[in-house]
């Protein structure tokens, strides 16, 4: 009976923190107290259980057996686990998914004057966008097939075989965008913390990816394998696309770019090689629904698309 | 056998009340802060009217009323005017890079491969480099995101980018 309500505390506590934010109390409860002493790291594990904490303290003040206190430490440890990633630790895992991309996708499109351009129109998006303290990186990546992807952490990528194709800045606009909006709405961390890497409570414990670097190494395997072969869920594209419509609005762009764009590629369907096909809903489907929403925006009609200044970085550099 | 069923109870509850009253309540009604640093509040409702004031990020207001995409606030020095509601946030921003559960962070400032020609000097992340050597990911490729990091745009230049484009502030009404 009392084993029963301890836990059902614990399933209240799983259940309800993920959707509120935690201001910090919860680290320090968590947190063992730092020891005065250097200890070896195969005793740090040892003493971090065995150092007394506030939850130790309030245990031994109501009398409570040291087996319970540990129950419900552990389960404040899942509780740890299920938080949000950090901003820091989001930004890690992008870098190494960033290095991969390069690596799968024919390295760096070196083209000085093409990376500024794309920086200076994903910048103008992403400061109107929900996360507008974040650093965003914005890299061509040589190959001609037409793909972007978007790594955790601000990473964002373009082939060169996409924006080749892009007409004006407003459509080049809607595909950052897009991009962007996957960071904000941390889909890539959503999904890999649903996978099999993480899914593992016992594992879930984040610090041990910087002690264990083949843990690292699963959590990227799992994140590149999502990102370039498998693609993120459907309905994961679609609020992408969404809110990368606001975003590109917000701006000041035309928000119609991104049709427009996915129109190109729906009428190169069959003849246009690329796992974007494979890794993304029907372009079809998509482009109805983005024509739906668009119509709800009713003073769009004077919006820019800036064709020339498009054709002045890109066509004619 | 009882009392103990029954400490145990005010234990938990004392865990767990202390804890509710630590998190950050999303819903306090009126009260919004800035996401950003350069939030301008502006004398009418439109955006191109006159800007009363700027808040930095995390600067709280009172949200008096909201009308489409506008919010009518008043700031903590009393200042009455409008504002894009996507400028605002219910929850308080925390402080850039804020902290996390585990601590892969920190850059190496001067990295080993600063001397080298053509490199930057920001350096990868050692997890990075770590999984890079280890996934024999060449060295050009780590070059790419290190020279992908270290790519700045300064404010002004971003600024004069959107004004020839008639973009964010300068795009007449919808930023």
């Amino acid at each position: 009976m009392r084993k029963l309500f301890i836990h059902s505390v614990l399933v209240l506590f799983i259940l309800f923190l993920p959707e509120i934010s935690i201001g910090g109390f919860f680290d320090d409860l968590i947190k063992p107290r730092p020891s005065k002493k250097q200890e070896s790291p195969s005793t740090e594990k040892e003493s971090a259980n065995e150092s007394p904490d506030l939850i130790q303290g309030l245990g031994e003040a109501f009398g409570i057996k040291k087996k319970k206190v540990d129950l419900f430490r552990k389960g404040l440890g899942v509780v740890e686990a299920l938080q949000p990633i950090g901003e820091e630790e989001e930004i890690t895992l992008g870098e190494a998914v960033a290095v991969e991309a390069f690596s799968r996708f024919g390295g760096e499109y070196s083209n000085e004057g093409w990376t500024r351009y794309i920086n200076l129109v994903g910048n103008t998006i992403a400061e109107v966008s929900d996360r507008p303290t974040l650093d965003y990186h914005f890299a061509i990546l040589n190959s001609p097939e037409q793909n972007a992807f978007a790594a955790p952490g601000g990473y964002i990528f373009i082939t060169v075989g996409l924006l080749k194709t892009l007409n004006n800045e407003a459509e080049l606009a809607g595909v950052l965008a897009h991009e962007i909006a996957h960071i904000t709405k941390q889909h890539m961390l959503e999904t890999i913390r649903r996978g099999s890497v993480l899914g593992s409570v016992s594992e879930l414990t984040l610090t041990a990816l910087k002690k264990n670097p083949e843990m690292f190494a699963n959590v990227i395997d799992e994140m590149t394998e999502v990102l370039f072969t498998k693609g993120l869920d459907k309905d994961k594209e679609f609020e992408a696309d969404v809110a990368g419509i606001e975003y590109a609005y917000r701006a000041g762009y035309h928000p119609k770019g991104l049709q427009d764009y996915l129109q190109t590629l729906a009428n190169g369907e069959g003849q246009t090689q690329s796992k974007f096909f494979t890794t993304h809903p029907s372009t079809t489907l998509r482009i109805s629904k983005i024509k739906t929403l668009i119509s709800t925006y009713s003073d769009i009609q004077d919006l820019p698309f800036l064709t020339r200044r498009f054709q002045q970085y890109v066509k004619t550099s | 056998m009882k009392s103990s069923f029954l400490m145990t109870l005010f234990f938990s509850l004392t865990v767990l009340l202390g804890g509710l009253f630590c998190l950050s309540s999303p819903s306090w009604a009126d009260t919004s802060f800035a996401k950003q640093d350069g939030v301008k509040i502006t004398t009418k409702k439109s955006p191109r009217s006159k800007v009363l004031t700027t808040l930095q990020l995390g600067d709280a207001v009172t949200v008096l009323s909201v009308e489409g995409r506008m919010a009518k606030v008043k700031t903590s020095k009393g200042k009455t005017g409008w504002v894009f509601k996507f400028r605002l946030t219910p929850k308080k921003p925390a402080a850039r890079g804020g902290s996390g559960l585990f601590g892969l962070k920190g850059r190496k400032k001067i990295a080993a491969r600063e001397s080298r020609a053509g490199g930057s000097i920001r350096g990868l992340k050692e997890s990075t480099e770590q999984y890079a050597k280890d996934k024999h990911i060449k060295q050009e490729h780590r070059d790419a995101v290190d020279r992908m990091e270290a790519l700045l745009i300064p404010s002004n230049e971003l600024i004069e980018f959107k004004q020839a484009g008639h973009l964010g502030e300068f795009s007449g009404g919808v930023q």
